[in-house]
């Protein structure tokens, strides 16, 4: 693959306390490549998408940042390190990742004043952003109390892009949105993708991330269990929790898939106790 | 912002008088407020239009004076309260967990003191008079501030958006500035006039004690304390003072509420709705 | 012979002063499956709520009739609703943990709803309540746990059990399953269709999510805006939609979703 991978997680351990959440995570994205990262409530997946940005201490392993190793990096040096925008994060919840008192402009103006550009040229940039996620001008003087949902998930995409970051963490970004706004979405991230950043996307629903996704890694109780490209994993995953996974998602041609065979396979994990 | 609300317009024009009297109240005094006349206890009259107290000292002339003493009063204790209260409150959630105990540990304790205790050993301490019982009160009163600041921090604290701007590499400085203080504000300012509105009243409860003014020097407090004890000739007398004190404490807490109504997110609606309303009936 | 009726149904809101949802109609068979899907505000809920008698204040039904066992449900008492609730006609909901008493044993809850509406005692009713929760998957001993010990999943297990306790004709699933993990959701689903064939329990599954609806039904309904803007079986609605909306849901599957990258011969 390319020559150096924009981000290198190896064996990354994180514990809350007693609870070991990260069992030896391994992850690298290369360049321009889109990663799709699944996994359900308590696999680890948020805590593996916070201790690459640093807003968790991983207490053990490495991560790699465009080169540079950042998991012992204490406050001063993360702060430099994201002041050059190289990795980005979109959450969640639009609505709750957009200060109620900020308008949209304010927002948008933040990361490029923390770096340190001047207000006039990162104004100019704002403009260029909200073109680039197809907002109207006219939304720049708005609070995120006025925005529709997916207007307001548009801002925050925006917000990522302001740095021109080459990696982009996307957290469960289409779960809040609506059926159209979540298309929508999902088309951006394409163009995102075929414009040269690389992106992780995360998410508890592989139906959303495999029409975006190159490579797929499933998380399962703090432990990456298969990893590889797309339609490799989708169509003959080898992990038990793969196939329950994918004889799970609700899909539209494969809907009557036999209950038996997902009996089954419950039934393997329960007595295996998870990954074998 | 607030003078867009009637009941911030009453507020601030209250204050503003009162604010006046404190600058002009000495200087406009038609009488001498310390000195004594033979005429004690009179009713209202030509020469004094609030009669005169038990020295015959000149009532209004007393209240005109002492209102300087008494509102830098309050506005002291406010402002103790505000930086020994708000700073280490907004503090508490950011310096870790060290500083975070020992200043609930602090807060706790203030405000298991007893008041009066603290206050006399204050004095005690540190003499009698104006400064010093203003330094009581604030600090017995910053617990408030302490709590309110903290917890409007911590509820901004681990919201995506601070945490989106320390991804962009905000420093904590900036946060507190740019998310944090916005969100503290209003509540504070809510707890500021109230304050301000206790402090009227607890300054004027000291001077009825003894601590703080001493007597011959005149407050709003100390005149009410005087009239009280000459209920029985002049049964009217307290009402000029307690008028002053309810008046001040009454619009401040009236502006608190409209601070309170105009930066809440609510209130920002409210705002923009009427703004909008406004331009369009003006089209 | 139809057990749900639904003859273009009207609902009202007073306080708008509008009709939120404006003629919708389905017929129930005995074990049979309708699904209806649509966004929040398409007056999916209302419409399980019509048929629950549990309307909120000021929404009322405006116009046409549902019937349940051939009964015409317009003018029932408040008493008769109870009766009917539960023993006829039963429903779940999206968040199984508001449903439950956090101070109580999951088990005795499960009991309480048996006693109230079968009449047995105390040790046939905890009898009864462990058959339930056998007959839902879970093992006898949560009965002994609290609500707070329970997985999301487990939850809504537990709200299944007490929803079939004096066996219903009809369940209604009002987006039962959409706080829950994928695999989860699947267990939930697969239970549906499970009591659905051993016992012959009739389903109204309400869903945002087109897959959902059409893993476990025959007939669907696409609602938008209080508006059926389809309504077919499933594999019509599947294979041939007319309708741009119905497009779109599919879309969102067929181009994004599992789909796109699914070789059906591998899978199963």
């Amino acid at each position: 693959m390319s020559p150096e991978p924009v981000l290198a997680v190896t064996d990354l351990h994180v514990h809350y306390r007693r609870v070991h959440a990260l069992r030896g995570a391994d992850l690298t994205v290369a360049p321009g490549e889109t990663v799709g990262v699944i996994g359900e409530t308590g696999s680890g997946k948020s805590t593996l998408a916070r201790a690459i940005v640093g807003l968790v201490r991983p207490s053990a392993g490495r991560i790699t940042i465009a080169g540079q190793e950042v998991a012992g990096l204490r406050g001063g040096g993360w702060r430099a390190l994201r002041r050059r925008g190289v990795v980005q994060y979109v959450f969640q919840d639009p609505l709750r990742s957009l200060d109620p008192d900020l308008t949209v402009e304010e927002s948008l103006l933040e990361p490029l004043l923390i770096q340190g550009r001047p207000r006039r040229a990162a104004a100019e940039r704002v403009r260029e952003l909200l073109e680039r996620v197809r907002l109207d001008e006219d939304l720049l003087g708005r609070l995120p109390g006025e925005l529709s949902g997916g207007q307001r998930q548009r801002v925050t995409i925006a917000r990522a892009l302001a740095t021109e970051p080459r990696l982009v963490i996307l957290d469960e970004p289409v779960s809040a949105l609506d059926a159209a706004n979540r298309v929508r979405a999902l088309e951006f991230f394409q163009e995102l993708r075929d414009a040269g950043t690389a992106l992780v996307f995360i998410s508890h629903d592989l139906g959303s991330v495999a029409g975006v996704a190159d490579r797929i890694a499933v998380l399962f109780q703090g432990e990456i269990v298969e990893e590889g490209p797309t339609r490799e994993v989708v169509n003959a995953p080898r992990h038990a929790y793969t196939r329950l996974l994918i004889g799970s998602a609700p899909t539209l041609r494969s809907a009557r898939v036999a209950r038996a065979e997902r009996e089954e396979l419950r039934e393997l994990l329960r007595t295996n106790g998870g990954p074998a | 912002m607030v003078l867009r609300l009637a009941s911030g317009r009453i507020a601030v024009g209250i204050l503003g008088v009162i604010a006046l009297l404190a600058v002009l109240g000495p200087i406009i005094a038609p009488h001498d407020p310390l000195e004594g006349g033979t005429d004690i206890l009179a009713s209202p009259s030509a020469a004094h239009w609030l009669g005169t107290d038990y020295l015959g000292r000149d009532v209004l002339s007393r209240l005109l004076d002492g209102s300087r003493v008494s509102v830098l009063g309050a506005v002291q204790v406010a402002l103790i309260a505000l930086v020994v209260g708000v700073v280490p409150g907004i503090l508490s959630v950011y310096l870790g967990r060290p500083f975070e105990w020992v200043t609930l540990r602090l807060a706790d304790t203030l405000i298991a003191l007893p008041f009066l205790v603290f206050a006399v050993a204050v004095t005690a301490l540190l003499g009698n008079g104006i400064p010093q019982a203003m330094f009581v009160v604030g600090i017995m009163v910053s617990p408030l501030f302490y709590r309110v600041a903290r917890a409007a921090t911590l509820s901004v604290a681990r919201s995506p958006y601070v945490e989106a701007a320390i991804l962009a590499g905000a420093s904590v400085g900036w946060v507190v500035r740019k998310h944090v203080w916005v969100k503290v504000l209003p509540p504070i300012a809510v707890a500021l006039a109230n304050t301000t509105g206790v402090g009227f009243v607890v300054v004027s409860s000291l001077t009825f004690l003894g601590i703080g003014v001493q007597p011959p020097a005149p407050t709003w407090g100390g005149v009410l304390a005087a009239d009280l004890g000459y209920l029985s000739f002049q049964p009217w007398a307290p009402l000029a003072p307690t008028a002053l004190i309810m008046a001040t404490v009454w619009a401040c807490n009236l502006l608190a509420d409209a601070i309170r109504d105009v930066t809440g997110e609510a209130g920002r609606a409210l705002l923009n709705t009427r703004t909008v309303h406004a331009a369009k009936e003006a089209r | 012979m139809t057990l749900l009726s639904l003859r273009d149904v009207r609902i009202h809101d007073g306080v708008g002063d509008r009709d939120v949802v404006h003629g919708i109609s389905f017929e129930l068979a005995p074990g049979a499956a309708v699904g209806i899907v649509g966004e929040s505000g398409s007056g999916k809920t209302l419409t399980c709520r019509a048929v629950l008698g549990i309307l909120p204040e000021h929404f009322t039904v405006a116009g046409g009739t549902v019937s349940l066992e051939g009964r015409d449900l317009a003018g029932l008492s408040a008493n008769e609703w109870t009766a009917l609730r539960g023993s006829t006609v039963a429903a779940v909901f999206q968040d199984p943990a508001s449903y439950l008493n956090p101070s109580l044993k999951v088990g005795n809850q499960i009991a309480e709803v048996v006693r109230v509406k079968t009449g047995l005692g105390r040790r046939a009713a905890k009898d009864r309540a462990l058959e339930l929760l056998d007959s839902v998957r879970l093992p006898a001993r949560v009965y002994g746990l609290y609500p707070h010990e329970l997985s999301g999943g487990m939850l809504q297990r537990v709200l299944i059990a007490t929803a079939i306790a004096a066996d219903p004709r009809v369940l209604i699933a009002d987006e039962a399953t959409t706080a829950l993990d994928v695999t989860v959701q699947a267990e939930i689903l697969d239970l549906l269709a499970d009591l659905r064939d051993r016992t012959g329990l009739a389903l109204v599954v309400v869903s945002h999510d087109l897959a959902v609806v059409a893993q476990l039904c025959d007939e669907v309904l696409v609602l938008r805006a209080g508006e059926t803007v389809e309504q077919g079986p499933v594999e019509q609605i599947l294979y041939e939609p007319r309708h741009e909306y119905t497009r779109l849901l599919i879309a969102e599957h067929a181009r994004y979703g599992l789909d796109r990258v699914l070789e059906l011969e591998h899978v199963a």
